[in-house]
């Protein structure tokens, strides 16, 4: 695969963290499916990069291709100068704990058999920290759960929303520069949703977090997100500051997800047709633009070529979009 | 209802009094579903809202006559089901009447599409069964049978998925296709339990626009169960939220919208997260989370994270009470009222 | 715990009915056999239930003959009185005696020290190397996994009776040495249960958490797979005890077992065979002890199996 330009890569000096034509394969029996290919992003200090797209498009592969937990195929990720991909052995699992994940399924990311502290201090322990007991209390108090009470338990006595409260504390012990958080709401009640998310912000703030923030939700991405990235896939589509995207959709999927959201307001019938179908198979993807099966403007250009990242023409700064027919 | 003859025009489709189910949990006997009543016209949706825990599963279950037998400690309280002019007491029949209805008078639809389905049989299969044993259709009018049905449900290429199993579909296919089998026997009562929660919001999008259409054709009664108030905000007619087993505010649908009463309403609804907000809002959360239901203590269970909470919440349990045409609140101090000063 | 299962299960092939008021007051059947399980689990505290109770205790009943063979006040299990030669029970012997006049409850108390002696090591044998080959299968995968489990396919493609022949034959007929052949045999079985449960193990994301942790190998494997894949590899050897039994019996009969004075179970059912027309108490006696005690092993196995299954969620 040619590699495409990046335009949407920014020329910050406050960059943390730059994925460079990240690609990631999986051996599926004797065939090859691309999850990942071709996708670069940067994310600035402090700053929050919601990745949205449909189940399958592969948020979590590029998630965890930035943890190299598997370390991608092809592309660098460049963590504060260096590229990870190149390390290994002690060096990675170092230059690792900078970087924590939340996973989706807050029950199945807790070891059943080890109490919560012993969770919590896992980070702690491998890395022989000073202050661990203070310190496991401190994260714990952070995220909202009384040590007194809470530490001697097991994951199965608390509910979805406070094992997720364990994760983040978990994540949050070894004090990361960046935080993955892959899907940390969506096996979450609403109320309970609208109380991790608020829990995310507030610990963004405290310990000086930059965050990658995975969901299909937009409205969700909206209200935790600076930039939003979406993917398609396997590829970007659209990528721009929270405003320019939702403000100005230029990409015809991006558009179509959007008219998605379940909306309170009694508004109805909307003007955009609604997608229709599933999204391919990675293992043969469409030809051209990948959209292109289930896009309403797809014409012949679409199936032979691959449109470029290219400025929007929302014409705000920061704003890319990979579409023939942008609006 | 023996008084049923002269309005059968009038006679719900479906009619729920006092329902209350008391489990054996581990830790005690569970308050799953306390006093729950309410009824479902023909033709339309009952949307039933709660946060994880409410008994909004159980509620259903207990109406498919599906609750873990020695589990169930109690289970009281009144289901009539009217079919072919008849009033069918659901909770005195048999299991073996139970099951005649199973399929062509009540269907459900379940949460999780990757586990409603059998990994070892194809989809065809699944579809057909339901209908050689109910309708006593031979194999090949069920395949044919089937066929139209995945078709109705939006599948493409039917001929080809009736020979596939269900690792082979998406989510969002497999849930259409456990969709076309609640819908094979054509039933009059669809129990939907939170058929998208496993789906992502495209799908999920699809998914319950067809059932809305699927429900409008066929003119079947709908029950809707999430915890998304977001989900039957432009769906369904009436909306039920339930908190602890009871059913805290009934309206509806564009009344509980314009003008809820119920503090847990109005804290659910608060808490959707919505596009129109700027990036970085804060969320309305609802603080704590949903009582276990053992020993529930008397007073409102909802005391504990109302911000409208006075004295008399603990001592007192409100009742359902009527705020205007079709609305019903259970709560002392509802929005708007005097006491609360709002 | 049980909701989110519950609403995960499809619709149960044969749904349970529930009848108005399934209260422990109504009468019938079914409620009196309800409430008296419920007496049963206030007076022993936990879930159980009698048989479970019962099992375990002829499992102690077994294993406390088996280490106090020596000291407990029977007779001589060797010691020929020809004149009590195929007594029936109840009469000179309590439970009779043998084709030699050998006091029948003597020899199988001693003989429960074989079969557990048997049992025990042959199961620690399997447990310790399969169990241990199957982690690494399962946390490894690749050529290693793929390797040992075409050689275990192979293994198991053999009829193992005559694997197990060959084993004796070649390590000898002592307790040890069948212990250890019989053990050898069961690496399999137990390398498939510690792989399989392993592989759903590695899946969960608390292993990735560890690694994202920077946790080693070696502490991923012995903190976060090994706790979760022993309880039910040890409930599965509980199972297996209760094989191993068997299989010492088909050796017995074959005349492979322990060498020839030294009594067993299936040393006994086997001599008993020749007396069945004319007296069957000598092989029925050792068969019943034998049944009771490999259907205690299953069940209490069983049991413990589904109380140690991890627990994921509490909603
Ligand atoms: N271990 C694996 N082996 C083979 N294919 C995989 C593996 N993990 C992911 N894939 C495939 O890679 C693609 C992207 O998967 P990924 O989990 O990243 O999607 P996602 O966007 O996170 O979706 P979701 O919203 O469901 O979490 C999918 O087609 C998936 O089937
Ligand atoms: N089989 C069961 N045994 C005991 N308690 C149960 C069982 N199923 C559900 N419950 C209890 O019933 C209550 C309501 O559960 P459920 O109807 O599944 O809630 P919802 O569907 O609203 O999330 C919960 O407190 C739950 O613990
Ligand atoms: S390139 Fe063509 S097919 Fe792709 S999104 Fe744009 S208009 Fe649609
Ligand atoms: S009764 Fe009281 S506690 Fe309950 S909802 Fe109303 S105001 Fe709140
Ligand atoms: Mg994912
Ligand atoms: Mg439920």
């Amino acid at each position: 695969m040619s590699e495409t330009s990046n335009p949407q890569l920014r020329a910050r000096d406050d960059i943390v963290l730059k994925v460079e034509h990240l690609v990631v394969t999986f051996d599926v029996g004797r065939e090859l499916v691309q999850a990942v290919s071709d996708v670069s992003f940067d994310i600035a200090r402090g700053e929050t990069l919601g990745l949205v797209g449909e189940s399958g498009c592969g948020k979590s592969t590029v998630g965890r291709a930035i943890m190299q937990l598997p370390p991608p195929k092809g592309g660098k990720v460049i963590f504060k100068g260096q590229d990870i991909t190149r390390l290994e052995g002690e060096a990675l699992r170092k230059t690792r704990t900078a970087l924590q994940m939340i996973f989706q399924d807050p029950i199945s990311s807790l070891n059943p058999r080890r109490r919560v502290k012993d969770i919590i201090a896992e980070g702690l322990q491998i890395w022989e920290r000073p202050n661990q007991r203070a310190r496991v209390e401190e994260v714990m108090e952070a995220v909202g759960l009384d040590p007194e009470t809470a530490a001697d338990r097991r994951p199965h006595q608390f509910s979805g929303g406070q094992c997720q409260r364990i994760c983040i504390a978990r994540s949050l012990a070894l004090d990361p520069d960046v935080l993955i958080c892959d899907e940390p709401v969506s096996a979450l009640d609403v109320s309970v949703q609208a109380q991790i998310l608020n829990l995310l912000e507030d610990m963004k703030a405290r310990y000086q977090l930059t965050m990658v923030f995975v969901a299909h939700n937009l409205a969700v991405v909206k209200h935790i997100s600076d930039r939003v990235a979406v993917m398609y896939l396997g590829k970007l589509c659209e990528i721009g500051s929270v405003d320019a995207v939702y403000q100005h959709p230029s990409h015809p999927y991006t558009q179509a997800l959007l008219a998605s959201i379940p909306e309170l307001e009694t508004s109805q019938e909307d003007a955009i047709p609604l997608l229709q179908g599933d999204i391919p198979s990675p293992m043969n993807p469409p030809s051209g633009c990948r959209f292109r099966t289930r896009c309403p403007k797809a014409q012949a250009i679409c199936a032979q070529q691959e449109p470029a990242m290219q400025a929007s023409p929302s014409a705000i700064d920061d704003h890319f979009v990979s579409c023939h027919f942008p609006d | 209802m023996t008084d049923s003859q002269h309005q059968t025009q009038k006679l719900p489709l479906l009619r729920v009094e006092d329902l209350t189910v008391r489990l054996r949990g581990e830790a005690g006997i569970v308050h799953a579903v306390s006093d729950v009543s309410f009824q479902l016209q023909r033709g339309q949706t009952l949307g039933i809202v709660g946060e994880s825990g409410s008994g909004k599963s159980v509620m259903a279950r207990a109406l498919m006559g599906l609750l873990p037998r020695r589990a169930t400690q109690q289970l009281d309280g009144r289901v009539s089901l009217a079919v072919d002019g008849r009033v069918l007491e659901l909770l005195k029949l048999s299991e073996r009447e139970f099951r005649t209805l199973r399929g062509p008078r009540l269907a459900m639809v379940f949460q999780d599409p990757m586990t409603a389905l059998n990994p070892v049989l194809t989809l065809g299969v699944q579809i057909a069964e339901p209908l050689q044993l109910h309708l006593g259709l031979n194999k090949a009018q069920a395949m044919a049978r089937a066929l139209e049905l995945l078709a109705q449900v939006g599948i493409p290429d039917p001929e080809g998925r009736l020979r596939q199993y269900p690792h082979q579909l998406s989510g969002g296919m497999r849930q259409r296709v456990v969709i076309a089998i609640a819908l094979a026997c054509d039933p009059r009562v669809l129990l939907a339990d939170e058929p998208t929660t496993a789906l992502d919001v495209t799908v999920q999008r699809q998914v319950l626009d067809l059932l809305l259409a699927l429900q409008r054709e066929r003119q079947m009664g709908m029950v809707l169960i999430t915890h998304d108030l977001g989900v039957v905000a432009n769906r369904a007619d009436h909306i039920a939220v339930m908190y602890a087993g009871r059913i805290v505010e009934y309206a509806p649908t564009s009344r509980l919208f314009s003008a809820m009463r119920h503090p847990y309403t109005e804290a659910l609804f608060k808490s959707v997260p919505r596009l129109s907000d700027p990036s970085h809002t804060r969320l309305h959360a609802i603080p704590g989370r949903p009582p276990q239901l053992i020993d529930p203590a008397p007073g409102c269970a909802f005391a504990p994270r109302c911000p409208n909470v006075q004295q008399r919440c603990r001592r007192e349990t409100p009742a359902l009470t009527q705020a205007g045409d079709e609305h019903l609140h259970a709560c002392f101090y509802p929005i708007g009222s005097r006491e609360v000063g709002a | 715990m049980p909701i989110e299962s519950g609403n995960r299960r499809r619709t149960p092939a044969e749904p349970l009915p529930v009848r108005r008021k399934t209260s422990y007051g109504s009468a019938g059947r079914a409620s009196r056999a309800l409430s008296f399980s419920v007496a049963v689990r206030q007076v022993f505290g936990s879930g159980f239930g009698t048989g479970f109770w019962l099992a375990a205790g002829w499992l102690l009943l077994v294993a406390a003959c088996a280490l106090f063979a020596t000291v407990l006040p029977v007779r001589d299990p060797l010691d020929p009185v020809i004149v009590n030669r195929l007594n029936a029970p109840f009469t000179t012997n309590w439970l009779g005696a043998d084709g030699l006049g050998r006091d029948m409850l003597s020899r199988l108390v001693h003989g429960a020290r074989v079969s557990v002696v048997i049992s025990l090591t042959a199961v620690s044998i399997g447990m310790l190397i399969g169990g241990s080959l199957g982690i690494l299968a399962g946390y490894f995968r690749g050529r290693f996994e793929r390797a040992l489990m075409a050689v275990l396919d192979v293994i198991l493609a053999f009829p193992w009776l005559v694997l197990l022949l060959a084993l004796v034959a070649f390590i000898g007929q002592s307790l040890m040495a069948i212990s250890l052949a019989i053990g050898l045999l069961w690496i399999p079985a137990y390398a498939r249960v510690a792989r399989a449960n392993t592989l759903s193990v590695v899946q969960r994301e608390y292993v990735l958490a560890a690694r994202a942790m920077g946790a080693s190998t070696l502490r991923i494997l012995l903190r976060e797979v090994l706790p979760n894949v022993i309880l039910p590899v040890l409930a599965y050897g509980l199972v297996a005890m209760g094989l191993v039994v068997i299989v010492e019996s088909a050796l017995a009969f074959l005349g492979l077992s322990v060498e020839a004075p030294q009594p067993t179970w299936g040393g006994m059912i086997a001599e008993g065979k020749r007396h069945l027309a004319v007296a069957p108490h000598v092989a029925l006696v050792p068969s019943i002890t034998m049944f009771l005690t490999v259907l205690s092993l299953n069940y209490v196995g069983d049991r413990l199996r589904s109380r140690f299954e991890v627990k994921e969620s509490n909603l």
